[in-house]
């Protein structure tokens, strides 16, 4: 059911909902789509089949901490994005054991930089690996930006690529000021 | 003579657990892993430790409930527990700490200030 296309519709109009960078969303709702243009960004999407719940979520993976070389990405806040949509989806009834992936993105769309988009496609198929998590497809890499458009109640899922104008390169970021790790003592 | 600090860490990720172990280890302390709640209370029942951190959402028994349960016996009364989550709600802050957490830290961690927040609970 995960690896079908999503196929046009009569039926009731879709509520189609975009997954910004540094996000994670999940649903249950049937009209949901989730969408997503991704360059160097990455997009996980999990599908637990049983439940009927997906989810996707769209990250670079951020700078390294001050002191780490420059060519190591930040993998405290890829784990953090990753958890992220795993917990939500545990929240909405999903078992880990039955999630299923799909990883798009990872371009690297400007040849001048570093290949921010080659490292974020290596951290979310280790992430996947190192969780046992199914990774049932996936396109990765090459140059071109992708439109990634999924229904997370089916697990339906296309993968387009657009132009690179759409989703301009971005550079990794620091971490969020929100995501700084605080710590309250009672 | 100085004894190393014995930390539990308790998390389904194997990829935070990975994480956490770099974290801890490279400042000196003695890191144990288990991957729920379950699987802490078995390895505590045979092993001592100094500080607990765990995760809040895990299957079989989540941080809360591994809480209330070492929290029922006198042996883990007033050990340091320490919650390391994703969660920002403050009604779950509220009930790890009515649960009788020590204290809360939220993901992503910073290494330095988890190991400060071992140090300050472990002495």
């Amino acid at each position: 059911m995960f690896e079908r296309p999503i196929l046009p519709s009569a039926a009731r109009p879709v509520d189609r909902i975009t997954v910004m960078q540094g996000q994670a969303l999940v649903s249950s709702e049937p009209h949901v789509e989730f969408t997503t243009v991704l360059g160097s960004c990455v997009a996980l999407c999990l599908f637990d089949p049983e439940a009927h719940v997906g989810g996707m979520n769209h990250f670079l993976l951020a700078e390294p901490p001050p002191g780490m070389p420059v060519t190591a990405v930040d993998e405290h806040y890829g784990t953090y994005l990753m958890e992220l949509l795993v917990n939500q989806m545990l929240g909405k009834g999903a078992r880990k054991i039955r999630l299923k992936a799909h990883l798009y993105g990872g371009a690297n769309v400007n040849r001048n930089m570093m290949k921010i988009g080659s490292a974020n496609a290596e951290f979310a198929r280790g992430f996947l690996q190192r969780e046992g998590i199914d990774l049932l497809r996936s396109d990765l890499g090459g140059t071109a930006a992708r439109r990634v458009d999924f229904r997370p109640a089916s697990g339906q899922v296309r993968c387009r690529m657009v132009e690179d104008r759409l989703a301009p390169p971005v550079q990794p970021i620091a971490r969020p000021a929100l995501a700084t790790g605080d710590v309250e003592l009672f | 003579m100085t004894e190393t600090t014995r930390i539990l860490t308790v998390d389904d990720s194997p990829s935070m657990r990975a994480l956490l172990n770099h974290a801890l280890t490279s400042q000196g302390f003695d890191v144990s892993q288990a991957e729920d709640g379950i699987a802490a209370l078995d390895w505590l029942a045979l092993n001592e430790v100094d500080v607990v951190i765990t995760d809040i959402n895990m299957p079989r028994l989540d941080g809360f409930g591994l809480i209330e349960r070492l929290r029922e016996g006198s042996r883990h009364r007033d050990r340091p527990i320490l919650v390391l989550t994703t969660e920002s709600s403050e009604e779950k802050k509220a009930r790890a700490r009515e649960a009788g957490a020590t204290g809360w830290i939220v993901k992503p961690f910073d290494p330095q200030k988890l190991v400060a927040a071992v140090r300050r609970v472990s002495h």
